[in-house]
């Protein structure tokens, strides 16, 4: 098993309530510089609330988070859904400026300019961005959300409504991140992308984390049986 | 200072995205000159109860469309994501509050000068210097209304019966923002003296202070779940 770099958050005894349904129960974790964690689980299984509880978007009933820099964790965070979350009257670079100058980055212009590079969107950039098609918007979001170079990148079902070539892109996007010792995690319903990008997965249920392995000591046909496993076991519990 | 740059770049770009989708604008503009055209048929000009009437007439024309812009300020960043986006950077919640209530200011300040220019036309009004002293109070009580309904449309943004619950909250609270303004309206339109003038317009900029005050300080548990 390889070694794990320092933690960059923990997570003790994670529980937040909707009303009376609960939606995390007691989550302990912690995650460490440079890990891709796949986040995976059913319907309702909580994935999406540990990721709002992660960007500091809804507050746990219960539970604290440690940061382990004392920098404040809003400038730590990327996060991305599969709602774009861009105003789709400005242009790509109108978006990607209005956002810099909410992290009062230094040069935003240029930043703007450099991560439309990266992402295929330097021609595009002037346009509105609802005239983007579903991958182009994705891809400025992703830009978006590295803006600031946040330590900790929070995806929530990135692929969902993708093309294929769309699909593809993010895939390639994903995976130069991965080099980038940035720390992700990615709430998904597909295993085989999970095991595709992730280097640990993690399996929640029902506000529970049930499983939570490294990539490495499993192989696709194990994941798959303990997704399927530990969710039946729980459902039958 | 920081919070200052920031309320800036958010009230521009409110005002861009107002300016690019004219829509908003025209409709409650629209709705406001709709108001004043049915009561100039209902109310036969000249006539005494008419012009006793008058201040009641533009302050139900000012405030009434107002309700469309405020209530829209939040559902439009909720429906496109931008919210949380906004909510994830390390933005003073405050800011935001006071951002949303400057762009809702402008705007309805230019809405509200369109329906001034209206109503004296439409009820044939003698526009004299005093009759101007009608802006700063539509200015003071627009940014007490603001404030108000700023922070109430964050609060029932996500509601399904926002359009229900909103202007009946928002009503309730602004009683004395509309009485101190119409008692204000009703001493330039319809008195010789300008006795009580000041007191009411100090009752608004209290109002005024009140309101953007608690906003500031309680967005912050508006906008976070």
């Amino acid at each position: 098993m390889p070694e794990r770099l320092p933690s960059v958050l923990e997570l003790f005894r994670i529980t937040h309530n909707y009303g009376s349904v609960t939606a995390l129960n007691g989550i302990d974790l912690a995650l460490h510089r440079g890990e891709f964690c796949a986040l995976l689980g059913s319907n309702g299984a909580g994935k999406t609330t540990l990721l709002k509880i992660l960007a500091n978007l809804v507050r746990p009933t219960e539970g604290t988070i440690n940061w382990q820099d004392k920098f404040p964790e809003r400038h730590q965070i990327g996060y991305v859904s599969h709602r774009s979350m861009l105003y789709e009257e400005l242009t790509g670079l109108e978006n990607l400026l209005f956002f810099a100058g909410l992290y009062g980055l230094d040069l935003p212009i240029q930043r703007a300019d450099q991560l439309c590079d990266q992402f295929g969107l330097s021609d595009s950039k002037v346009y509105k961005v609802a005239g983007y098609s579903r991958g182009m918007r994705q891809r400025l979001t992703l830009a978006r959300a590295l803006l600031h170079e946040p330590k900790v990148l929070l995806l929530d079902e990135p692929f969902t409504g993708l093309d294929q070539h769309g699909y593809r892109a993010l895939t390639t996007i994903l995976k130069n991140l991965k080099s980038q010792q940035r720390t992700v995690m990615m709430a998904t319903h597909n295993l085989q992308k999970g095991f595709e990008l992730g280097s640990r997965m993690l399996i929640l249920d029902s506000g529970r984390l049930v499983y939570d392995v490294e990539r490495e000591t499993i192989s696709m046909g194990e994941l798959e049986a303990a997704y399927f496993g530990n969710i039946r076991q729980e459902v039958a519990g | 200072m920081r919070v200052v740059g920031q309320i800036w770049t958010m009230t521009a770009k409110d005002l861009i995205l107002t300016a690019r989708s004219r829509h908003s604008f025209l409709t409650t503009l629209f709705f406001g000159l709709l108001i004043l055209v049915i009561f100039n048929f209902a109310f036969q000009p000249g006539v005494e109860a008419t012009r006793l009437s008058l201040p009641g007439i533009l302050w139900v024309a000012l405030l009434f469309p107002g309700i469309i812009q405020l209530n829209n300020s939040f559902q439009r960043e909720q429906e496109q994501g931008t919210l949380q986006a906004i909510l994830l950077s390390p933005v003073d919640r405050g800011a935001l509050f006071l951002s949303k209530c400057l762009s809702n200011w402008i705007f309805l300040i230019c809405i509200d000068m369109f329906i001034l220019l209206a109503f004296t036309l439409l009820f044939n009004l003698r526009v004299t210097p005093r009759f101007f002293m009608i802006v700063p109070i539509i200015l003071v009580a627009s940014a007490g209304f603001t404030a108000v309904g700023t922070l109430f449309a964050a609060m029932v943004v996500s509601l399904r019966a926002r359009e229900v619950v909103f202007p009946v909250l928002l009503f309730s609270i602004i009683i004395p923002i509309i009485l101190a303004a119409v008692s204000a309206t009703q001493e330039l339109l319809l008195r010789e003296q300008l006795e009580y003038l000041g007191n009411w317009i100090q009752i608004l900029v209290a109002f005024d202070v009140i309101f953007l005050s608690a906003g500031f300080l309680v967005f912050e548990y508006v906008v976070v779940e």
